[in-house]
């Protein structure tokens, strides 16, 4: 890599810095201004998690480059969410089982 | 016998070997975590009250005092993947003294981090608040505990690099620089991880 791909580089990186910044502001500003809705926090999850998925998304594009990266890895990648979501909605279909009984 | 494919890159692959290795492991390490966020997600919706009431009360508001540590925290951890990213930028410039430096603050920054978790744990214990006072503290103590074992795993490393491992600058420079990059991938997880770890331990409950 030239020296001004690197200057790019490092341009990009305090970019991203910044915004990792303003992210994790504006999740606690959002924990502080309570999106609760009807006696539910289902709005501040959704709000927190989205945040922390947006930081998640810039870290991992740009600190892990995975924008740049090949095919093998983006599949690996892919593959792993997949399962990921699948481990992670076996505990909806508990709840909503439970609540099929009442 | 030279190990083949760490520096150049593997036809089939179009990456060499270790960071395939490490993009593997990282994939496992997302199913750690993810099977302790599924804990996570089970215990919570089967819970009347989050968190638990147990012997001591709630938790709650021990954790609103805390955020300040937490938001600190998530900073320093922040900082610290920018300087890691910049430690191995400054290898690509063959820039070695930079190197150092940076790497350095990426140490030094994940020797804050464990300082200011040791303080809320403690404040917490001595509170009562201890693994098994409800199922909140035992998932807060598996998921920040395995995630600080993480952090103290990549000091080692990190040291390692900053002190004897440097040798092979001189004699393997591009093999450093990869061994950075993938010491850096594991460091950018640990980050990714606590970057959901802070909102959903502190923020959302």
């Amino acid at each position: 890599m030239s020296g001004n791909d690197m200057a790019h580089h490092v341009a990009n990186y305090r970019k991203i810095f910044v915004y990792l910044l303003i992210g994790t502001v504006l999740t606690v500003t959002a924990y502080y201004l309570e999106f609760n809705v009807q006696n539910s926090i289902a709005g501040a999850v959704f709000v927190g998690l989205t945040i922390a998925a947006i930081k998640g998304y810039l870290v991992a594009a740009n600190f892990m480059h995975l924008n740049s990266e090949k095919k093998i890895i983006h599949w690996i990648l892919l593959l792993t969410i997949f399962i990921l979501g699948l481990l992670l909605f076996i505990p909806l279909l508990w709840d909503l089982n439970l609540m099929s009984h009442y | 016998m030279e190990i083949p494919y760490n520096v150049q890159v593997r036809e089939d692959t179009g990456v060499y070997n270790s960071k395939l290795g490490i993009w593997l492991f990282l994939a496992s390490e997302v199913m750690l975590f993810g099977g302790l966020f599924s804990a996570y997600i089970l215990l919570r919706t089967g819970a009347p009250v989050w968190p638990p009431i147990g012997e001591h009360g709630s938790i709650a508001h021990l954790l609103t005092e805390t955020i300040p540590h937490a938001t600190f925290n998530t900073v320093i951890l922040i900082l610290s993947s920018v300087t890691m990213v910049m430690a191995w930028v400054s290898l690509k410039m063959k820039d070695l003294s930079k190197f150092r430096l940076y790497l350095g603050t990426t140490i030094v920054c994940a020797l804050i981090f464990l300082v200011v978790k040791y303080f809320e744990y403690s404040h917490k214990i001595h509170e009562g608040f201890v693994p098994s006072h409800d199922t909140y503290m035992a998932l807060y103590f598996t998921l920040t505990g395995l995630h600080g074992l993480h952090i103290i795993g990549g000091i080692i490393v990190l040291a390692y690099f900053f002190g004897p491992g440097i040798k092979m600058w001189g004699t393997e420079p591009e093999r450093f620089t990869n061994r950075i990059e993938i010491i850096g991938l594991y460091w950018h997880f640990v980050d990714l991880v606590w970057i959901f770890l802070f909102p959903i331990l502190y923020l959302l409950n």
